[in-house]
């Protein structure tokens, strides 16, 4: 049974502070300062998991964050890593996939059927008879996947965004990543530095040993990971980003990091990857039982966390840094009864100390297999190539430290390979990006002094590319060493694969792909290291390859006979980890666009309706009792969100003739004229009115919503063209009410010194004048078909005049009226909407608005188009339903002899009229006044008449008057 | 998509802060051909490597500018204002 070490300096745990979660609803004890990990192995518990096809009981492999094997449900959040995640006092932690307890899963039947279950297996087995795949692919469904996400009882959460930017961004708060921001910073960067710990210090944190080289020789590696980090702490120039991820770099130095619920899009100028690197486990027989753990792992629970890891254990390796990882373990006080080392004979300096130590070190052997039920009770050991002279040694504990890897995938990201391309051993190094340095043991630096070495180069580097030439700086990088101009191949050797054949030697831990597998995937062609990927699925589980990306490239390359150069890497994309989905659209919302009388709507009870990004009131009260209103007495609609394009400049008018069909160069100041405006295909885009205030000064209102196209499309024709008009958007500084009815006249006449007379303001006039005292442009237009006036004013005055035209206009009868009213009104007019009654085949003379166009000016947008265009093939016009009942949606079907021909663009109940009004789009030979047609009604259809022209004042007598 | 544009009026920005508007192309002279004006307006080069695109700086200053971009590696090579003698009529 795992327990707790007595205390040391160099851990986190505050044993002070115990504290109390429940995982699979027992309580565990922990302190502050535990992981989920951690804790759980101190109480005894070493299955954590099961695996994702068989089921296998699984546990702690690399107390890193890295590896799929602790993936648990915490507080309803799927997939957390057990071994990095703090524990907090009362957290649900839940395991995931198992059924009905991880002890005792029923699906690790599985695990027994496994000849049955080989790769691609569903794909082969269930596909016959193809009509039963819909029934097994539901099955399968519900078996596969990892996690479980519930909607809507547990919250997705909420993150938030940061934007940051600094000179340099050091990835990885090892000795390297701090000693690059030290040295940058003290050449005047200001920098980053991310690391996924709470504590900065990397791989040394966890070392209890004296440094043997260097100017810190002598002191335990914890003690100078933390100098360096309080030395990093007190240089303001650098910013921390602790227990954070750099998830992806990508293009001009963008840096994707996670910080806990903060998604930070860190901008720098320089780079630095200092990521490490870390063991892959080799393949051997039953590899993956709970117990078999890498080495580095084992290091941080007894180091860190004051844990044992087991209480005898084997240490597996084929290298030096794997001997110096056991006298680690051993200084550390785990009982190690023996380290094994593939290499035929070993005589370092690490191997007299260890056999000093009197530790057993058997040469020449690896691990062939494991063995146990539930964790290791046996490592069987044997020849390194041929698997003789088995011999077994009990323990519970085997700690892998073989084939380093470094954890290159930013700078694989950023474009650079550490593995060349070319054939293996010949290959020179792979040139670097610009604006990323690499630094410590990802470049394959070994040994402190080496690791202090390259990050100081790298952050001096990193600064004088950023500050730019200076003799200072120059001298200092040129006396660090030769410059990192490229990074280094890696020297790893290659993953052991135990020479025993088996059915369980896992090769990738997330998907449950064995050698077996890959063999068996090479032999059906998957012999590229891309399709074996994607067939095997080896590389594409949670871990993304981290323990396994190396091991499925040596058993490729073994396998298919091809160098390790010639077999390859599959892609490095990001993210690196992965990254909740909410953390990545956190802070993405629209923003809503508020009038600046949208609290008095909402005070008159106003219901809102969504139009172009902004609130708009679609019905206050009811919408007959807001259309009578308008007819007979006087109504107010807020159209502040029309948009307002300011137009100056000498080339002013003959713009407008360019951009426009219709002619704007002829339009006297003091008037106002509708425009359409079309693209180069004739296309309608928009519709406003131009209203001419001087003779080089217009304002032009578009559609709402439609303003910052159109803008963007003023200003694009006006780009390099060398014409003297210039565009100012003044949609949200000025409000604008439309004042519409027979009443109109005298509400605004109690308000202005203005003449609004019939002779002195006639229809289409735009006069400045002071409305309630407030300075207002008011324009003698309408869009409902009565006397009006649209008044634009300052935004800041839209909540006083909305208030005094109120209040003035009680004794008319004023209503404020919303757009649903005013699209009724409208339709009584036949007046189309650009876009709801248009689309993007729409041309003005189709849309019977054919007059705007003036071809005999000289080439406009969309002259050529216009002047050739095939006219009248379908055509918008107005019909009404007779009686009462439903009406046809927009969009519903127009049918004449049993086949659709047109559509529905617009239907509304007009009271007014007592009766169903609409537009519609017909073929010509039915867009005749009074043509009897049908539309499309809830399934069934309804007779309706074709009504050229306004249903209400076709003369437009009301309008002028 | 991350990299940074040089807006000539504001300097490098993020990408997001732009509407792409698009390869340049030559708009056909009046009355010509109805293939110039189809090729102008629905027929795109979609250039692999190195483009001349329309920029707009939403923003920002609100202006169009011109950049020389490689649509592989979206390294902006230049860019600038369109010249009135090169650019629309």
């Amino acid at each position: 049974v795992s327990e707790r070490l007595p205390p040391h300096p160099a851990q986190r745990v505050d044993r002070s502070r115990a504290l109390e979660f429940t995982f699979a609803g027992r309580t565990v004890r922990g302190f502050a300062g535990d992981t989920i990990g951690s804790a759980l192995q101190a109480a005894g518990t070493r299955i954590l998991s099961r695996s994702f096809k068989y089921h296998r009981p699984r546990g702690l492999l690399c107390c890193a964050g890295r590896c799929p094997n602790c993936l648990v449900n915490v507080d309803g959040v799927p997939n957390v890593r057990a071994c990095v995640e703090p524990v907090r006092p009362g957290m649900r932690v839940r395991p995931q996939h198992a059924w009905p307890s991880l002890e005792h899963d029923l699906f690790g039947v599985f695990d027994r059927l496994h000849p049955l279950l080989p790769v691609g297996f569903y794909y082969k087995t269930f596909i016959h008879p193809r009509r039963l795949w819909p029934i097994w692919e539901r099955v399968l469904r519900s078996l596969a996947g990892l996690g479980e996400i519930r909607f809507p009882a547990e919250p997705p959460g909420d993150y938030e965004r940061e934007h940051l930017f600094v000179d340099v961004a050091v990835a990885g708060g090892g000795v390297a990543g701090m000693t690059a921001a030290l040295e940058a910073a003290e050449a005047g960067a200001t920098v980053a530095l991310i690391d996924d710990q709470p504590r900065l210090g990397g791989r040394l944190l966890a070392t209890v040993r004296a440094v043997a080289d260097g100017e810190f020789a002598g002191h335990p590696g914890w003690q100078v990971a933390a100098n360096l980090a309080a030395r990093v702490a007190s240089q303001a120039r650098i910013r921390v980003l602790g227990e954070a991820t750099a998830f992806g770099l990508y293009e001009d130095g963008l840096l994707g990091v996670l910080q806990g619920r903060r998604f930070v899009k860190l901008r720098a100028r320089q780079t630095v990857v200092a990521t490490g690197g870390g063991e892959q486990p080799p393949v051997f027989e039953n590899n993956d039982l709970p117990g078999v753990m890498l080495g580095s792992g084992a290091l941080r629970l007894l180091t860190l966390y004051g844990v044992r890891p087991g209480t005898r254990a084997v240490v597996v390796t084929s290298d030096e840094r794997g001997l110096e990882l056991a006298l680690e373990l051993v200084a550390a006080g785990l009982d190690v009864v023996a380290v094994v080392d593939a290499r035929p004979a070993v005589e370092s300096t690490p191997a007299v100390e260890l056999r000093t130590a009197g530790v057993a070190l058997l040469t020449g052997e690896t691990i062939l297999a494991a063995r146990g039920r539930r964790g290791v009770d046996q490592a069987i050991l044997g020849a390194v190539d041929t698997g003789a002279r088995p011999h077994v040694i009990p323990c519970d504990l085997v700690c892998v430290a073989t084939g380093f890897e470094p954890a290159a995938g930013l700078i694989g990201q950023a474009g650079a390979r550490l593995w060349p391309a070319g054939p293996e051993g010949s290959d020179g190094p792979a040139p670097r990006p610009p604006g990323v340095f690499a630094a410590g043991e990802v470049t394959g630096a070994r040994g402190l002094a080496e690791v202090i070495q390259s990050g100081r180069l790298a952050g001096a580097e990193a600064a004088l590319g950023v500050r730019g030439p200076d003799s200072g700086r120059r001298a200092r990088a040129a006396a660090l060493g030769r410059p990192t101009g490229a990074l280094e191949p890696s020297s790893a050797p290659a993953v052991l694969v135990a020479p025993l054949a088996g059915a369980k030697k896992f090769v990738c831990l997330c998907e449950d792909v064995t050698e077996k597998d890959i063999r068996q995937a090479i032999a059906e062609g998957f012999d590229h290291i891309e399709t074996l990927k994607r067939y095997t699925a080896a590389t594409m589980g949670p871990c993304q390859g981290k323990m396994c990306h190396r091991a499925m490239i040596d058993l490729c390359a073994r396998l298919t006979g091809r160098t390790r150069g010639q077999t390859g890497t599959t892609t490095a994309r990001p993210p690196i980890q992965p990254v909740p989905l909410g953390a990545l659209a956190a802070r993405l919302r629209e923003p809503e666009k508020l009038t600046p009388m949208h609290h008095r709507h909402v005070a008159q009870g106003a219901r809102f309706m969504d139009m172009g990004g902004w609130k708009r009131p679609l019905v206050y009260t009811s919408v007959d009792e807001e259309c009578r209103a308008v007819r007979e007495a006087v109504g107010l609609i807020d159209v502040s969100t029309l948009g307002k394009l300011d137009l100056k400049g000498r080339d002013a008018a003959s713009f407008l003739d360019w951009l426009h069909p219709n002619r704007f160069s002829d339009l006297t100041p003091g008037r106002v004229r509708y425009r359409v405006m079309c693209d180069d295909a004739g296309i309608i885009l928009d519709d406003g009115v131009v209203a001419r205030l001087d003779a080089e000064h217009y304002l032009v209102t578009t559609t709402t919503g439609g303003v910052d196209a159109i803008e963007q499309w003023f200003e694009w024709w006006l780009a390099g063209s060398g014409r003297c008009a210039h565009v100012t958007n003044l949609t949200g500084a000025l409000a604008a009410v439309n004042v519409a009815g027979p009443r109109a006249r005298d509400l605004l006449a109690e308000l202005t010194d203005l003449d609004l007379g019939p002779e002195a303001f006639p229809y289409l006039a735009v006069k400045e004048g002071s409305v309630a005292g407030v300075p207002s442009l008011l324009q003698r237009i309408g869009f409902v078909g009565e006397l009006g006036w649209e008044v634009h004013f300052p935004a800041d005055f839209g909540e006083p005049l909305w208030d005094v035209l109120l209040a003035e206009g009680e004794r008319f009868g004023v209503r404020p009226f919303g757009v649903e009213a005013q699209r009724v009104l409208r339709l009584e007019k036949q007046f189309a909407i650009v876009s709801h009654d248009t689309d993007a085949l729409s041309n003005p003379f189709d849309a019977g608005l054919g007059w705007v166009a003036k071809l005999d000016k000289p080439d406009f947008v969309g002259r050529d188009a216009l002047r050739t265009a095939p006219r009248g093939e379908q055509r918008l016009v107005g019909f009404e339903v007779a009686g009462p009942g439903p009406l046809p949606a927009e969009g519903a079907a127009v049918v004449a002899g049993g086949r659709p021909v047109g559509r529905v663009t617009s239907a509304k109940w007009s009271a007014h009229l007592g009766r169903g009004i609409g537009m519609a789009w017909l073929p010509q030979e039915l867009a005749l006044n009074g043509a009897l047609f049908e539309v499309q009604v809830d399934g069934v259809t309804r007779p309706a008449r074709v009504v050229v022209g306004a249903f209400y004042d076709p003369e437009g007598r009301r309008v002028r008057s | 998509m991350s990299f940074l544009l040089d807006c000539p009026q504001c300097g490098p920005r993020d990408v997001y802060e732009f509407r792409w508007g698009g390869e340049q192309s030559q708009r056909p002279a009046p009355g010509a051909l109805g293939e110039a004006w189809t090729d102008y307006l629905y027929f795109r080069a979609n250039t692999a490597g190195r483009q001349q695109e329309w920029w707009y700086h939403r923003m920002g200053c609100r202006r169009w500018f011109l950049a020389v971009r490689d649509t592989v590696t979206n390294r902006v090579e230049r860019t600038f204002w369109p010249d009135a003698a090169a650019a629309s009529p």
